[in-house]
């Protein structure tokens, strides 16, 4: 069945309605100023409602039925085109889209070099800072907290310079939910944080591990837990490696342990968290933040591009959605089971550690951040007193570096943790060696927190006790 | 079809059937139309291409289901900080933030607040309709008094507070140049809800200020109406405390400009403070007179001492001298006047550990320090303290040398009490002969790059310092 309807120009037309998209609401009843539509009463096998029944005899074209209908489908001016009235496909009715939105498409990053630069004497959350810099990071947004303050103060101070964007949120929960906007439009984004306020961030993490979303998020760990206190304590190991709010998350976690790591790693932070686009995550400690050391600059720096995936607000990338919510139960699977992949892929590619004199260690100091630098100190007293000693620093505390442990313990006597913390760390190892199969169960620590150090000499002793048992 | 929605909507349990060109949305429900007004708003501006539109968590969170434009789900209440990220990284970007009752004027709060106040130019669009939807009619912050809900089943009482009125809340603020409360109810208020929302874009588009819209709308399904009585009671007892009208409406200059993120690697090295020229190296060999391959010196004092600044120069002239050297500050809570201690390492490879539990040398600015830290310097260490206010000296190891200096009276005679501390750095130069005279000469000289005038009177404490430890070091 056909039908003509040619509308003059300037002449405003006639409401038109698929019953199918009728939700019989009946507001568009009201509306009608000359009575023209009624409710139905015959139900619509496709839906279940009465659509109401639309008599244009005594319509005037005013349109306010058309305003009145919630459904985009619903109510609309009458085609101008000759249409088939079985065809139920509204584009052959009423023409393609105004502009159509083509394949979005990737603008690749670019390696600028940098002249060459002397040596810096930074501290630490400053060294980061510079990193982030260096990694094309040009919107910061935090919330003050102590002992990561400084480095969104160098960014507050560097960023305006460099025509970026500072912004102090209102709460860390805005914090983490700017740095899903600007990461979601395709930007390096970052921020700096201590303990409690990372752990106001884990819902917003969460929802950009759900939504594939990259950022670089720096914890400058203090002790806990509640207010704690701001001293150094490798407090949110668990948090980092387990915990990262609801649902299946993971994401890479790395541990710096001195001023040109906290720029090194935070430089390569970013482009982890768009190769895998996910969040990346640097766990300090208040130590480490706070120590001034020397820190050799790279040679060049990365003007980034633009993701294909971006929301970014033009034409090219106007198609692109950023959402956690997966309605149905087999794309919510196929959805964890891609992230499972991504985080598969990280397991096998991004383990690393540093390995120090482990080569003939009967004893293997297994430490990160502040603390393994206590460690290294042991290491070279023991080796003066006769001692075999060496240290295993994991340097991605998520994926464990278990790959590089194993074949150490073959021939080991034993490993020794050393952290700043109730024994996170060696959770994360028992539980990597339990993956592993490794059934290797000597394992002694020597642990402090509260932001108390465990020390060279302690560390010594230690392993002086168990060498001599 | 008018408006810039999607042909069919794909994302809607994958298009098919009906779902590709039906809403989610129960029949009579105000969000539909809120979302028709808003696609023919973006199609008539013709900022399609250019708009992102953020989508709460609620019944609104399928808006990306419908509007063909950039698409970003945020978190409950977080619309306006997830709005706010996209606009600061484009500019450009026409952002919508939309959210519902429960989302913005109940979790959200604390964001929308700082976006309003921020004034930034984007679309606010708050649909209040009393009560919360997707999660099944429980209480909103803006449900009426003595209305029932599924957690106020006898009806609300004042225990759970007074409606909130949103949009006289958002028009208190100065960053906001537009708000207007606008409802749904009849043809006249639909009209008035059209022309507010397609200005809420306009004033965005024209890059002027931030425009917030809140829309009175029906739920007839957790109302227990049908479409048409919700309408009648949205006239009748939501108007009554949800006053319609413009709320603020004020001209504003157009701004926003935030210029192109700059990547010049000279601007790079400008700003980080990066130079190219090398340091000099005064020192011949490394000090191993004080320790074989890591010397450890404690400066210890009261905050204001100033002992953090020199530790700092210290472990700088390390590094400029070519070694490896740390510095850790150690702070009480207080901002000022509590206590302020500081480790610095000079290492000739590598500082294994950064803290210096027991130092080589010790610098103590005041009597706690010196009674905290002067019993753990090493074997043949050396202490140098502040004379003028440490009169009692404790018991220590004889090995140990106790070098007074009254770093606090030779600066006052410099008509200067604040650089107590390089007098005290000098009287360490002196007394350990850790680095050249020339290599703190140069690190004072980085520090004060910016304070060039300062330097004389710095290098005059120095010198000071010096001699009072030779003084002490000659009577020996």
């Amino acid at each position: 069945m056909t039908k003509t309807a040619k509308t003059p120009k300037k002449v405003r037309p006639k409401p038109f309605l698929f019953p199918e998209f009728c939700k019989a609401c009946g507001r568009c009843i009201e509306a009608c100023p000359k009575h023209c539509i009624e409710l139905g009463t015959e139900i619509d096998p496709a839906t279940g409602f009465t659509p109401v029944v639309v008599n244009l005899d005594e319509c005037n074209t005013c349109g306010l039925c058309i305003t009145a209908c919630p459904e985009p489908f619903g109510l609309m001016p009458e085609p101008t085109e000759e249409v088939d009235f079985e065809l139920l496909d509204p584009e052959a009715l009423f023409g393609p889209r105004l502009t159509e939105a083509p394949e979005p498409r990737d603008i690749p990053n670019t390696t600028v070099e940098l002249p060459r630069l002397e040596t810096m004497v930074l501290k630490g959350n400053h060294a980061a800072a510079v990193g982030a810099l260096l990694a094309g990071c040009r919107h910061f947004f935090g919330y003050p907290i102590t002992p990561s303050t400084e480095g969104a103060e160098l960014m507050a101070k560097l960023l305006p310079e460099l025509d970026g964007v500072f912004l102090q949120a209102v709460s860390e929960v805005a914090a983490v939910n700017m740095m899903y906007g600007c990461g979601g439009a395709g930007l390096r984004s970052m921020t700096f944080t201590s303990s409690p306020g990372f752990s106001l961030m884990l819902e917003g993490i969460s929802y950009m591990i759900g939504s594939q979303i990259p950022g670089v998020f720096i914890n400058v760990m203090r002790g806990g837990p509640g207010l704690g206190n701001i001293a150094p304590e490798q407090s949110d190991i668990k948090l980092v490696c387990r915990g990262l709010g609801h649902g299946n998350t993971h994401a890479l976690v790395l541990a710096p342990s001195t001023p040109q790591e906290m720029l090194d790693l935070t430089l390569e932070a970013f482009d982890l968290a768009f190769r895998y686009r996910n969040p990346v995550v640097l766990v300090a400690d208040g130590y480490l933040g706070q120590m001034t050391g020397r820190v050799q600059l790279p040679d060049t720096m990365i003007r980034p591009g633009l993701p294909e995936w971006a929301v970014w607000g033009d034409r090219d990338h106007r198609r692109n959605l950023l959402c956690s919510i997966f309605l149905s139960e087999t794309d919510l699977e196929q959805h964890n089971l891609r992230l499972n992949e991504k985080y598969a892929t990280m397991r096998a590619n991004e383990q690393r550690a540093d390995l120090y004199q482990c080569e003939d260690a009967d004893w293997v100091i297994v430490a990160c951040n502040t603390p393994a630098r206590m460690a290294k100190g042991a290491v070279r007293t023991l080796r003066e007193r006769g001692i075999k000693a060496g240290l295993f620093r994991p340097i991605s505390l998520w994926p464990f570096p278990i790959d590089d442990l194993e074949p150490l313990l073959g021939r080991i006597r034993g490993l020794v943790m050393v952290e700043a913390g109730s024994g996170q760390l060696e959770d994360e190892l028992r539980l990597a060696l339990s993956h592993a199969q490794q059934p290797f169960h000597r394992i002694e620590n020597v642990r402090h927190f509260g932001g108390v150090l465990p020390q060279q000499g302690e560390i010594v002793e230690k392993i002086v006790g168990l060498e001599g048992r | 079809m008018e408006g810039a929605f999607y042909n069919r909507f794909e994302r809607h349990a994958h298009g098919e059937g009906l779902k590709g060109h039906s809403t989610h949305y129960c029949p009579g429900c105000g969000h539909g139309l809120v979302h028709k007004f808003m696609a023919e708003a973006i199609d008539e501006l013709g900022i399609q291409d250019r708009t992102i539109a953020v989508s709460p968590v609620g019944c609104s969170v399928f808006l990306y289901y419908y509007l063909d434009v950039g698409n970003t789900q945020a978190a409950h209440g977080r619309a306006p900080a997830v709005a706010l990220g996209h606009k600061m990284a484009n500019p450009d970007s026409i952002v919508l933030s939309y959210q519902g009752d429960g989302d913005l004027a109940s979790i959200g709060l604390a964001e929308v607040m700082q976006a309003a106040q921020l004034g930034l130019p984007m679309t606010f669009i708050f649909i209040n309709n009393a009560v919360y939807g997707m999660t099944g009619g429980q209480m909103a912050p803006t449900t009426l008094m003595d209305m029932r809900t599924t957690t106020t089943p006898t009806g609300r009482t004042r225990l759970t507070g007074e409606p909130l009125k949103v949009a006289e809340t958002i028009a208190q603020l100065d960053g906001p140049m537009y708000v207007e409360r606008v409802a749904l109810y009849d043809s006249k208020q639909r009209n008035r809800a059209k022309k507010a929302i397609t200005k809420a874009f306009r004033l965005q588009a024209e890059n002027r200020g931030l425009a917030f819209v809140e829309v009175l709308a029906e739920c007839p399904t957790h109302l227990k109406m049908t479409p048409v009585e919700a309408e009648k009671w949205v006239e009748k007892a939501m108007t009554a405390v949800f006053p319609l009208g413009v709320k603020k409406d004020i001209e504003v200059e157009p701004w926003f400009d935030l210029g192109t993120p700059n990547f010049e690697p000279d601007a790079m090295a400008a700003a980080i403070g990066a130079t190219s020229d090398s340091p000099e190296r005064f020192a011949e060999a490394f000090p191993s007179h004080l320790d074989a391959h890591d010397v450890a010196i404690k400066f210890a004092g009261a905050g204001g001492d100033g002992a953090q600044t020199v530790a700092a120069l210290t472990a700088r002239a390390g590094i400029n001298e070519g070694y490896d050297s740390t510095y850790i500050p150690s702070y009480g809570p207080e901002s000022r006047g509590g206590t302020s201690y500081a480790d610095v390492h000079v290492a000739e490879e590598e500082v294994l550990s950064p803290a210096s539990p027991e130092p080589h040398v010790l610098v103590a600015f005041n009597a706690p320090s010196m009674d905290k830290f002067a019993p753990h310097v090493r074997h043949g260490g050396t202490v140098i303290y502040d004379s003028s206010v440490i009169e009692k000296v404790p018991e220590v190891d004889p090995s140990i040398r106790m070098v007074g200096v009254p770093c606090t009276q030779i600066a006052l005679d410099l008509g200067k009490a604040m650089v107590k501390n390089v007098v005290a750095l000098g009287a360490l130069q002196a007394a350990t002969g850790l680095f050249p005279v020339a290599t703190f000469h140069q690190a004072m000289a980085q520090a004060l790059k910016n304070h060039c005038a300062l330097l004389p009177l710095n290098e005059e404490a120095f010198h000071w310092g010096q001699e009072g430890a030779k003084a002490v070091l000659g009577e020996e």
